[in-house]
């Protein structure tokens, strides 16, 4: 590091300089808040010395939406929308622990249809936030194929996506007790379509990103974490079962439906950045054996043999566990009755909580949001330190962190 | 002994992989595009699509909405949905002014979901972007359809028909 040691020929402008030695060789980095590679708004303070990072601390709040708050002021089914910004990229998460929390509070079945429906669907969003993570972060390091590959098959969920419940992103589709529809005729297929085409296009991820020596050179050995230090951080998810940990809320603590299908929980050894990528990848794998698998198990199949047994005046077809909804509830006036539930499911990025209280209002009393972002984020200073400048993108990608999540 | 030697060479590796890699890309060439030339080419939406919102009318053009505010309720935007209504001396609902602020609206479909008389829907139509804010907050002319359009709106979708 050089620095201009005469005297400024020009006298400097008047205002307010800072004195301060930078001879020392460290130096002050801002990071974002607007950089392409935060993937949000992140801002990083970072302390090098050269290439060294010696320390690193993230500024969190820029996307802060106060979305607890606002579930205080709005009825449950108004406040409902909202919880797709939470977090956007697997928006299907957020409402099956609101959803699932009061209908614990209150009581309320799901039919065995809806709850497969809801299977399947956040089986396939799993699917589409790792895609959007294999791309960023094979971006990140210098990529640019892979982006293009992820973002065509993720665009062909999306079109499933919006068959069904009319958005993209922001689904709004589960209801207290089920679902506001039932899917369209056909559904099912386009979803086993997709799957059939998807085993492929994995292995041509594969083929190009696995074994890539850059690729192994940027990876292997690199945000080399142990468990222990994971857990500590109440870390969760892939970044966690890179490390070694087969902790996962589907096999744990099977809610839905996912104790009545078989799939396995993939788990890393070195709990270095290339594990977590083979952890991530694998797991799309396992997600397309639970739609195979959900799709032939569903009751009542398809939508349009469904409607044509209702015609010929089956009474079976008509049975409760095939309905959209357990109990029509009136969304206009519903109260939930007073009750306190903690629910977690396993999001993309780990451990998903809601915590509701409600007290017999339209409102919620509060409505508390754990985000597996904000305490994966919490490792990363831990996992910098001492690195090189370089690693923080394949440091900070591989953890896989998103922002709204973390700021709600 | 001497292919074991070049299989553990990282640079032979290294070079079957980015191969691999090349082949694997370059195959994509040959594959149709998957893109959409947008302008020209408009994407297919299904019905449930959430677009711009609207109000149905009966067949004869003649309001639908009864203004029971039922869908301002449930909005999460607060006050995005303004209604102001009378009775005439028939007793019958009169709808004075119907505002939607489609600038603020999250086209969550809360609304249409709690119409009692399937009055507003949501359309395909997703260009809405304008030049000013105030052109994207639609009064009742601008959010009504016809009374054609609303039966040929309401036969496409599979609800009732309202004289
Ligand atoms: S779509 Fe949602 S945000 Fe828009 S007006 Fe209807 S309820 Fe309000
Ligand atoms: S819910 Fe339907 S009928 Fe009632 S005010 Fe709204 S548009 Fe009119």
């Amino acid at each position: 590091m050089s620095m201009a040691t005469e005297q400024p020929t020009q006298s400097l402008p008047q205002g307010v300089y800072l004195e301060k030695d930078i001879d020392a060789g460290e130096l002050t980095v801002n990071i974002g808040p607007q950089h392409p590679s935060t993937h949000g708004v992140l801002r990083l303070i970072t302390t090098i010395d050269g290439e060294v990072v010696r320390d690193i601390e993230p500024v969190i709040g820029y996307l802060h939406r106060s979305k607890e708050k606002m579930a205080e002021s709005r009825s449950l089914f108004q406040y409902q929308p909202t919880i797709d910004r939470v977090e956007y990229l697997s928006a299907f998460f957020d409402h099956y622990v609101f959803v699932t929390s009061l209908e614990q509070i209150a009581g309320l079945k799901v039919p065995k249809r809806m709850q497969y429906v809801r299977m399947i669907t956040m089986e396939l969003n799993r699917i589409a936030s790792h895609l959007l993570w294999f791309g960023t972060f094979l971006l990140d390091l210098g990529a640019t194929s892979p982006m293009f590959y992820a973002f065509r098959d993720r665009e062909k969920i999306f079109s499933l996506f919006e068959q069904l419940t009319g958005a993209r992103m922001m689904y709004n589709y589960y209801r207290f007790g089920g679902a506001n529809a039932d899917m369209p005729e056909g559904w099912l297929e386009g979803a086993l379509d997709f799957c059939d085409d998807f085993e492929q296009r994995i292995d041509e991820y594969e083929a190009i990103v696995t074994k890539n020596p850059i690729f192994l050179d940027r990876t292997v050995g690199v945000g080399v974490v142990d468990a222990e230090t994971l857990i500590a951080h109440g870390v969760t998810g892939p970044t966690l079962r890179g490390s070694g940990v087969a902790l996962d809320q589907r096999k744990d603590n099977p809610y839905c439906c996912y104790d009545e299908v078989t799939f396995d929980v993939p788990v890393g050894q070195n709990g270095d950045c290339y594990d977590r990528y083979l952890v991530r990848m694998a797991e799309m794998r396992e997600s397309l054996k639970i739609i195979r698998q959900a799709v032939r198990q569903i009751p009542g199949g398809d939508t349009a043999d469904l409607m044509r047994r209702r015609a010929e005046g089956d009474e079976a077809a008509n049975d409760i566990e095939l309905q959209i909804a357990g109990q029509k509830i009136n969304l206009l006036t519903y109260k939930a009755p007073p009750g306190e539930v903690m629910t977690t499911v396993e999001s993309p990025r780990g451990f998903l909580g809601c915590y509701l209280i409600t007290d017999g209002t339209p409102k919620a009393y509060r409505c508390k949001w754990r985000g597996a972002s904000f305490s994966n984020l919490t490792v990363l200073p831990l996992l910098m330190k001492g690195r090189l400048f370089p690693d923080l993108m394949a440091i900070f990608g591989s953890i896989d962190v998103i922002l709204p999540e973390v700021d709600r | 002994m001497v292919f074991n030697d070049l299989k553990d060479n990282k640079v032979t590796s290294g070079m079957v992989e980015i191969g691999r890699g090349l082949k694997t890309v370059s195959q994509h060439m040959l594959r149709p595009p998957v893109t959409l030339e947008y302008p020209e080419v408009m994407p297919d939406l299904s019905k449930r699509f959430h677009g711009r919102l609207t109000l149905l009318t009966k067949s004869d053009g003649s309001d639908l909405c009864i203004g029971c505010k039922a869908c301002a309720r449930v909005c999460p935007c607060v006050d995005l949905i303004q209604i102001e209504m009378h009775r005439d001396s028939a007793k019958k609902p009169v709808i004075d002014r119907f505002t939607i602020d489609m600038g603020r609206c999250i086209y969550c479909g809360n609304c249409t979901e709690v119409c009692p008389v399937d009055c507003i829907k949501m359309l395909n139509d997703f260009e809405l972007a304008d030049y000013s804010r105030q052109a994207l907050v639609l009064d009742k002319a601008g959010l009504s359809l016809s009374g054609e359009e609303s039966d040929r709106y309401r036969q496409t979708h599979g609800l009732e028909a309202q004289v």
